[in-house]
């Protein structure tokens, strides 16, 4: 992870990274097959893609918090709910408040509504030990999701907002991008023709438009995991009186560590309003937060590549269950189907690998110390294998934290 | 090599022990000798620790009963009591982990009373814990890493507007946690997952963690508890060759010999109070000393 050289590159990752790559290959591979053959909408591809992008959003904040800091937050949902209504409510037209504002500021105005209601949230809790976060944002959640949904003359209450304009709406060029680009036809496979039209387009730009922002958070975390910001966030997650008597100050750690992420989480719900055009109180249902902790337990906590992989499996499940139902000997409807095999994934990964798929293995040491320095570049194996990847929570009770959930 | 070091460092402390009652502590052993101390020894030259009057309680039970004594600079003073005789209490009173009810300590001529742990640390004094805290899912110099204070890549801003800065003092920070755990004896250990290495060597990691943190003054709880000889030596060797280079250290310790054979002065604690200050032999032949460890007192 920390220095490139191809020379090295299959030495130097360990037997699930190759694993995983070739698994992920194959599934790339038949996805291109589906859209090549017309089985598979391009549209509807990119959508679906954006979905997943933005639960790999999500879980890359609340990796921020609970992978980085062992910080137990159950308000993902609201915290992209905020995301998500401030943005709708800056920029659609029939916003009960403001409304017809620049995507932009809404975007502005809804990273800092999330960072302000951690900050309210994080103020009386972070001093406490880790159970009181937990129960508080669980309360939160609620609080916000019933606010949105009964405050009708700020939210339009259970109507939800329509009229959210895309994104790059308004900017020069891109803002037509999607009217302007001609409809193309593609015939690969005889017969079943695949059209990009203005949809796509459309799409198309939404996805640039997550990506952006998932290369911003990304970049910004995993330069934050390998500094001593990181490492001390490491050290209150294992053991916070260890911190503090090292002259850390930890509650202003674990308070930057819980906007952090919880700006990260708005983000996703800024970028879900522009994709979805509508927002309504039911996008803040709790299984919202239950899906990301499954991402983030499943990828590996404190892994920012675990979160983004988590994030895409839970998708994929909850997505790919639709399907089942063309099948018409398979007797069970999809629907109730997913639950069950999400629950049974994280089953199955408490069991036998409780550490995640991808959790992190490498020392995070700032990289170019390492570079100039002259003892050995690192450990041969991975340093966290023997570690359950959910542990860490020390004296603290932590370690059932997350798969009581 | 090793070998060689560990028996100069043991002719010069044999040196320094046979001095030391003569020159430096002469007066107050033959205090000792005529009227018993009682309490701590006060009006020390260079204090670095000072603890007036320290009271706390637990509902009923007084844990720290009106402390006083005082630690002079470049000392090693040892901290001894039969169990329960309130020492961790103490030193987490003096560490910020607890709020005193009533009295003060101050650390280098600043009052730290109830400041929150990571302030009295900023003030320079540093502990470690009795049990030796894991970190998961750290490699040894990872762990090492984490003891030097005030690094500027602690700023999450200057992660991203100065990460010169940053990688610059990351590269001194290891360099130095080389050094010392080359000092230590323990380099080989640098890469290891700090979850995988013994009891003892983590005892080791950690006080040489804490000299990463440059300590004014270290408290040590209970250094080589559970500690097998060898190493308890070799920490024993570590902790007077840093004393040596000028570190003050206050212990714990429920070793006898450990503590006799390092601390000087050594003060003793009784239910929550300071029953007396002196060397290892005066301590050794007060006869209160000995009524409370066998729990003649009430």
């Amino acid at each position: 992870m920390s220095r490139f050289d191809p020379r090295t590159l299959g030495d130097e990752l360990t037997f699930t990274e190759v694993l995983v790559s070739v698994v992920l290959g194959f599934v790339a591979l038949a996805l291109l097959l589906s859209l090549a053959a017309g089985r598979l909408g391009p549209s509807y591809f990119l959508f679906l893609f954006g979905l997943a992008g933005m639960y790999a959003l999500l879980s890359l904040g609340l990796n921020a918090q609970w992978g980085f800091g062992g910080l137990i937050n159950f308000s993902v949902a609201a915290f992209f709910g905020i995301g998500a209504y401030g943005a709708a409510l800056m920029t659609a037209g029939n916003s009960p408040i403001a409304g017809g504002f620049s995507p932009l500021i809404g975007l502005i105005v809804a990273l800092l509504v999330a960072a302000i209601v951690a900050v309210a949230i994080g103020v009386p809790t972070l001093r406490l030990r880790a159970d009181y976060l937990a129960i508080a944002t669980l309360g939160l959640a609620e609080v916000i999701r019933l606010f949105l949904r009964n405050e009708r003359q700020w939210t339009n209450g259970s109507a939800g907002i329509r009229g959210i304009p895309s994104f790059f709406e308004g900017w020069p060029l891109l803002g037509t991008f999607p009217q302007t680009m001609p409809t193309l036809e593609i015939v690969i496979v005889v017969g079943s023709p695949i059209t990009l039209g203005t949809q796509f387009w459309r799409q198309l730009l939404n996805v640039s438009l997550l990506l952006a922002f998932l290369g911003g958070a990304f970049f910004v975390l995993r330069r934050a995991q390998q500094s001593p910001w990181g490492r001390v966030l490491r050290t209150i997650r294992s053991d916070e009186d260890l911190a503090k008597a090292l002259g850390k100050n930890t509650f202003a750690f674990k308070m930057q560590a819980f906007v952090l992420g919880s700006v990260i989480m708005a983000l996703a719900g800024v970028f879900y309003a522009h994709l979805n055009l509508f927002v309504n109180p039911g996008d803040l249902d709790p299984i919202t937060t239950f899906y990301v902790w499954v991402a983030v337990i499943l990828g590996g906590s404190g892994s920012n590549r675990g979160a983004l992989l988590g994030g895409f499996v839970v998708v994929a499940i909850r997505e790919g269950s639709r399907f089942l139902n063309d099948f018409a000997w398979f007797p069970i409807d999809g629907a109730p189907l997913r639950l069950l095999l999400i629950g049974l994934l994280i089953v199955l990964v408490m069991r036998f690998r409780p550490q995640g798929v991808l959790p992190p293995q490498r020392e995070l040491i700032w990289p170019s110390a390492i570079e100039g320095s002259s003892t050995p570049e690192r450990p041969t194996s991975g340093v966290r294998e023997r570690k359950g990847g959910s542990g860490g929570g020390g004296g603290n009770g932590n370690d059932g934290g997350d798969n009581d959930e | 090599m090793e070998a060689e070091a560990a028996e100069a460092t043991e002719t010069t402390e044999a040196t320094t022990m046979s001095d030391q009652p003569e020159s430096t502590v002469a007066t107050e052993s033959s205090d000792v000798t005529a009227t018993p101390q009682v309490g701590a020894v006060e009006d020390k030259d260079d204090v670095v620790l000072r603890v007036d009057d320290l009271q706390k309680s637990f509902g009923g039970l007084t844990a720290t009963d009106h402390a006083t004594f005082e630690v002079e600079r470049g000392t090693i003073t040892g901290l001894i009591g039969p169990n329960g005789a309130g020492k961790s209490t103490l030193f987490n009173l003096i560490s910020g982990f607890y709020e005193p009810d009533g009295g003060t300590v101050t650390v280098n001529g600043t009052d730290v009373t109830g400041m929150e742990p990571y302030k009295v640390a900023e003030h320079g004094l540093i502990r470690t814990f009795q049990t030796p805290r894991k970190l998961e899912g750290m490699t040894v110099r990872e762990a090492m890493l984490i003891g030097p204070r005030n690094q500027p890549g602690e700023s999450f801003l200057t992660l991203f507007t100065s990460p010169g800065t940053v990688a610059e003092s990351e590269s001194a920070n290891l360099a130095e946690a080389e050094r010392i755990l080359e000092e230590f004896e323990i380099d080989h250990l640098a890469t290891q997952p700090a979850t995988d290495i013994s009891g003892g060597q983590m005892k080791l990691v950690e006080l040489a963690r804490a000299m990463l943190a440059e300590p004014e003054v270290l408290l040590l709880d209970e250094p080589v508890a559970g500690v097998n000889p060898t190493l308890a030596k070799k920490l024993k060797s570590q902790i007077r060759r840093l004393h040596e280079q000028g570190t003050t250290f206050v212990l714990i310790e429920h070793d006898m010999e450990f503590v006799m054979d390092l601390a000087d002065p050594i003060i003793v604690l009784d239910q929550g109070h300071v029953l007396t200050e002196g060397t290892p032999d005066g301590v050794r032949s007060d006869d209160r000393v000995i009524e409370a460890y066998l729990g003649g007192g009430a």
